[in-house]
């Protein structure tokens, strides 16, 4: 009986392994990009174990944030290539899962699905980045958390405002967090205020948004 | 004998079961039940417009695409540059203005993705994502 198992199982693998003709290296890479980085690039392997030629008929990303490169249109028997697929980190944060969908010729496996995983290391996190008061509101001070990111080491942070409309005052708490009290000086008149928050040692800038709203729309 | 095959089942199980909890874990983030949008997230073209002047358009779709065409009105939040065109909306949004994002097409997910960052990290309410994004709207232009 184990025999006729192992038989049958030996035999799916080696039917499925003679019918796919493009062989990929791996279909999903995980990246780790610097805080520095501003595209994360991976590099789909493969190779053409196969008799015939494998021709790629599409290539294309799920986003418009992530292209996809062929070196070429046609793999002859025995080459190998790559497909380069560049993710644009931009202003995203934590991670990101961005696929790109290759099309062939192939009688079998004609459509491959490329995973591109990309872990973006957050160094500050910072809850809420806005914060606000209806006109003619108390004008009490509202908290910004900020949170260092586990591989990260952030003592001091500076914070300004880019209106003297708005106070800040900065506490450090323990196990690598900040609060940032903000607060109006009054909320008669509707002003905002960019506030500029930088980890010392740091290039490195984020920002939070204060301001004076006009009254809820009554429907 | 009959034990011996359903020893065998369960084995041939148990091992099929590895790579498929290790997926699990692996795309922990992707897994099709955390990531759809719940319906009370979801708006139609037709329920936003009833939404009138009391709602904000927002496009998050990458700049070349938003230049090219938008919802009238609408602002570009794209992730590109998040930390410049987030203060503009901000400077627009009001409290009790709902927020609907759009994004290009059904596998992009781009909107729920600016959606839920306005929500998380900006702390606003009512913000939606348009049910069929741009070519949702484009069709009852």
């Amino acid at each position: 009986m184990k025999t006729y198992i192992v038989a049958l199982t030996l035999s799916i693998i080696f039917s499925l392994s003679a019918r796919a003709e493009l062989k990929w290296e791996q279909t999903m890479i995980e990246l780790h990009p610097t805080p520095a980085d501003k595209q994360a690039i991976g590099h789909f392997k493969y190779q053409n174990p196969g008799k015939t030629p494998v021709h790629f008929k599409s290539v294309h990303a799920s986003c418009g944030c992530t292209t996809a490169q062929t070196q070429k249109d046609e793999v002859p028997p025995g080459e190998s290539g790559e497909i380069t697929a560049t993710f644009n980190i931009g202003d995203r944060t934590g991670t990101q899962v961005k696929t790109v969908t290759v099309e062939t010729d192939e009688a079998a496996n004609s459509k491959t699905v490329l995973t591109l995983r990309t872990i973006i290391p957050q160094q500050l996190e910072i809850t809420p980045t806005f914060v606000f008061w209806k006109q003619g509101d108390k004008p009490d001070p509202k908290t910004i958390t900020v949170k260092v990111g586990k591989e990260f080491t952030v003592k001091h942070i500076k914070v300004s405002s880019s209106s003297p409309d708005f106070q800040t005052k900065v506490e450090e708490k323990a196990n690598g967090e900040f609060k940032i009290d903000v607060q109006p000086q009054e909320t008669k008149n509707l002003v905002a205020s960019t506030l500029t928050i930088q980890p010392e040692d740091s290039q490195k800038v984020f920002y939070a948004t204060a301001r004076i709203t006009n009254s809820p729309v009554v429907q | 004998m009959r034990s011996s095959l359903i020893r065998q089942v369960l084995i041939l199980a148990a091992l099929a079961l590895i790579p498929g909890l290790g997926e699990a874990v692996y795309f922990r983030q992707r897994i099709s039940w955390q990531s759809s949008i719940p319906p009370s997230e979801l708006v139609t073209v037709d329920q936003a417009r009833t939404w009138a002047g009391n709602v904000i358009w927002v496009d998050a779709r990458p700049d070349e695409e938003f230049a090219r065409d938008h919802v009238p009105g609408a602002l570009s939040l794209n992730e590109d540059r998040w930390n410049e065109l987030l203060p503009q909306f901000l400077a627009v949004w009001s409290p009790g203005k709902k927020v609907v994002v759009y994004c290009s097409s059904l596998s992009c997910n781009a909107s729920r993705e600016v959606a839920r960052r306005l929500r998380k990290e900006a702390q606003l309410s009512n913000v939606f994502v348009l049910e069929g994004g741009w070519e949702a709207w484009l069709k009852k232009r």
